[in-house]
């Protein structure tokens, strides 16, 4: 299996790299709602722009962001 | 009767021929390319030959650099095992020829274990087995004097623990560096038809590691958003800043309502906090410290500051610089050192300064170095123009060593709190009271005094300026080569006199890139696997516990024997692993090897199409190279730029100020790296042109 972002070797959706990536993204939007009023989407859009953000959090956030969009197309 | 003296390196023979020569004229002679000195010291003819750092080296007894694991390690002359090294084979020759008619030998090169153990080697091999015969030369500077005394004093044996641990660290090295390097390397040579060389080692892998660690800790970062509440208060007609009681406000809501609270509102100053403490002199230099100070200040890196330092421990400027001491004993002889530098200008205030006290005592640091004590300036005054480098960072380690001798610097903070509607918030000023041991070190410090008008308690003050300012928290920062080095030094690995090499290493072998240490895919991928096939020797406490071996070894407290047969047992396992999983460890290392090649020759956004990327290509029909769009591929940009012909060319990681265009580095040999905008007709270019 290939990771959906990058291509490389992975054991499930992602690599080791955009996993734990995505591990971060994740546990880093319940610290984003208790200091404010924020949706996943919004959360996403802010985390894919924000110049701090981490190359590979960036992309993942990229990745979701674009899949959302897909699904809700369709 | 003749006595053979044994030292480092040329100008190292040549310091000690003079000062041992009793006119202080030494014959100067030369043997084909190898210069030696012939001094005449109470009737004895002493013959000063120098070496050029190590001219043995440990090399496999099986030559063939297919083959591994190899534990059959021997010492053999380095033209021998080094294609680079053919001039080694003339030095070899000399000093055995001028051995043989030599009956007393005397080692003379640095006291320390590189120094001891590339000694032993030569009295060993060259000079036809005198190293049981040999006499050592103690010595912390290369003054006349010490040099002298040195040699009057001389030691009876050299330091025969010492080489035996510096024998085990360079069979250590060996055996990792070569068979790990051979199984990476071979693994991806296998595979992709292509020889590139991928190098790891005892030390180099933990390095990598935490370079490799942080950089997938930056790449997954993600910040999360605070929010600070900014203001200023007038007084007497002036504006200073003020700090909200709390740095930083974690929530948006609590944010609002503050600024809805304090908006337009008057405050009243409730207290004065006036504070004085001491601030101690800084301690004399070891080597880490040199190099993080240097880096900080001129931005040199570790290994351009030790090269500096040894230039002028050499010039006999500075006491001998690989050194982990930060203790400075009485018999340097403080005073004669500081009479010494009053001839120098600009320090002759200074040093008098110093010499009007009835005691001279340093501030020392808790480090110490059985070899060597913290470095310091000999006292000695430039007999030659020094470079801008040397000039500096002499400069350096003259304040530094005139500071530790000072008075504690008196500084005094003041802390205004003042109340808007419930809320606090700080005025803070500061001022030095007494500068102390800053009169010394002063160029090298940046102090800015904040001096706060007259106010007093219950005092009505005007709050302007307040506002909400959302920030967010920041990533962690990459090392740079000397916070790395530091990390070195906590964890325990390599030594001061490796520690700048390994860096350089990574970046030579294209791991790690900028001053701010990037980790390229292929450095990733090597700890990756490494990791994932064997962690243990990528672990620091493998590495650190074998550092304590060789301590144990140079106290006499473990054989060398012990310590090689461990580590064979441990890696021999290790390799075999790498071995069975030879075709997937290749095809790793090569995918990453041309994603890295590739990455290597992008050297930024296209500014013509924004879409496509700067790529480094070469012209079929004339060799050349030039910069061109990917785009172009796809027939939608044909944007090309110039690139120098000599050189190497990578991207500087910026862009130019003046036009916006991408930032090439290039890098010529022997020269300074030069970083140029790719736009032939950047404004910038045209206006220095025209000047």
């Amino acid at each position: 299996m290939n990771c959906k972002i990058c291509g490389r070797r992975a054991k499930s959706e992602f690599c080791e790299r955009h996993t734990e990536a995505y591990k971060s993204l994740r546990r880093m939007y319940d610290e984003w709602k208790k200091v404010m009023d924020i949706s996943w989407r919004n959360y996403l859009k802010e985390i894919k722009e924000n110049p701090y953000t981490g190359k590979w959090a960036k992309e993942v956030a990229a990745h979701l962001l674009a899949s959302e969009m897909k699904n809700s197309s369709q | 009767m003749k006595t053979l003296l044994l030292c480092e390196k040329p100008s190292a023979a040549r310091r000690i021929a003079v000062a041992l020569d009793d006119k202080g004229c030494p014959l100067e002679k030369k043997m084909g390319i190898v210069p030696y000195y012939e001094s005449r010291r109470n009737g004895k003819i002493l013959i000063i030959v120098p070496a050029i750092g190590h001219l043995y080296t440990v090399a496999p007894k099986i030559r063939n650099r297919d083959i591994y694991p190899v534990f059959d390690f021997e010492w053999v002359p380095r033209y021998e095992a080094e294609r680079s090294a053919k001039e080694i084979k003339e030095w070899i020759d000399a000093i055995s020829k001028l051995s043989a008619d030599a009956e007393d030998f005397v080692l003379a090169t640095d006291y320390d274990i590189e120094g001891a153990t590339l000694g032993y080697m030569i009295l060993k091999y060259a000079c036809g087995g005198k190293e049981h015969k040999a006499k050592r030369m103690k010595f912390s500077t290369l003054t006349t004097s010490e040099l002298k005394s040195s040699y009057d004093k001389m030691l009876d044996n050299i330091e025969f623990p010492m080489i035996k641990a510096g024998i085990c660290r360079h069979l250590l090295d060996a055996i990792y560096g070569i068979n790990l390097s051979r199984a990476l390397t071979i693994a991806a040579k296998k595979w992709s038809g292509r020889y590139s060389t991928i190098s790891t080692g005892r030390v180099q892998g933990p390095t990598l590691k935490f370079l490799v660690d942080r950089e997938k800790e930056i790449n997954c970062f993600v910040p999360l958003p605070f929010w600070r509440i900014n203001a200023k208060v007038e007084i007497a007609g002036q504006l200073f800043t003020i700090e909200f009681e709390k740095k930083v406000v974690k929530n948006q809501k609590e944010a609002a309502e503050i600024a809805k609270a304090c908006g337009g509102k008057k405050g009243k100053i409730v207290d004065i906090k006036v504070q004085e403490f001491r601030q101690k002199p800084p301690v004399p230099f070891d080597l880490g410290a040199l190099q993080r100070e240097a880096y900080s200040l001129f931005k040199y890196t570790p290994r351009r500051t030790a090269g500096v330092a040894e230039r002028l421990y050499l010039e006999a400027l500075i006491s001998y610089p690989r050194t982990s001491s930060q203790k400075l004993p009485k018999s340097i002889n403080y005073r004669s050192i500081l009479e010494s530098l009053i001839q120098e200008p600009r320090y002759k205030e200074l040093a008098n300064i110093l010499l009007d006290k009835e005691d001279l005592v340093p501030n020392e640091g808790r480090k110490e170095d059985p070899a060597h004590p913290a470095i310091y300036p000999t006292g000695n005054l430039p007999e030659r123009k020094l470079s801008v480098s040397e000039m500096k960072l002499w400069d350096l380690i003259v304040r530094r060593f005139m500071a530790t001798f000072g008075e504690p610097a008196i500084k005094q903070s003041i802390r205004v709190s003042i109340d808007v509607n419930g809320y606090i918030f700080y005025l803070r000023g500061r001022r030095v009271l007494k500068e102390g041991w800053i009169t010394f070190y002063k160029p090298f410090m940046r102090i800015e005094d904040i001096i706060l008008p007259p106010v007093e308690k219950g005092q009505t003050v005007e709050i302007v300026d307040l506002s909400v300012e959302m920030d967010f928290t920041k990533p962690p920062a990459r090392y740079n080569p000397s916070s790395l080095l530091k990390r070195m030094e906590d964890e325990g690995i390599g030594t001061k006199a490796t520690r700048a090499e390994i860096i350089d290493t990574l970046y030579t072998r294209g791991y790690v890139s900028g001053d701010k240490a990037v980790v390229s895919e292929l450095g990733l991928d090597v700890i990756d696997i490494l990791d994932r096939y064997c962690p243990e020797v990528i672990s620091v406490e493998f590495t650190r516990e074998l550092e304590k071996s060789m301590e144990r070894i140079q106290e006499g407290n473990e054989e060398l024997e012990n310590v090689l047969e461990r580590t064979v047992k441990k890696l021999t396992p290790v390799l075999l692993r790498l071995k069975e999983s030879e075709n997937q460890v290749g095809e790793e290392l090569s995918l990453a090897i041309k994603e890295s090649r590739m990455n290597q020759r992008i050297i930024g956004d296209c500014p013509v199409c924004g879409t496509g990327k700067l790529i480094i290509l070469r012209s079929r029909r004339t060799g050349k190279r030039f910069l061109g769009c990917t785009s172009f591929f796809k027939q939608s940009c044909n944007v090309s730029f110039p690139l120098p012909q000599k050189g190497r060319v990578t991207a500087a990681g910026k862009v130019c100020s003046y036009c916006g265009f991408p930032m090439i580095r290039l890098k010529l040999k022997g020269k300074r790296p030069l970083i140029i905008c790719v736009n032939p007709n950047c404004p910038e270019k045209k206006r220095k042109g025209s000047k």
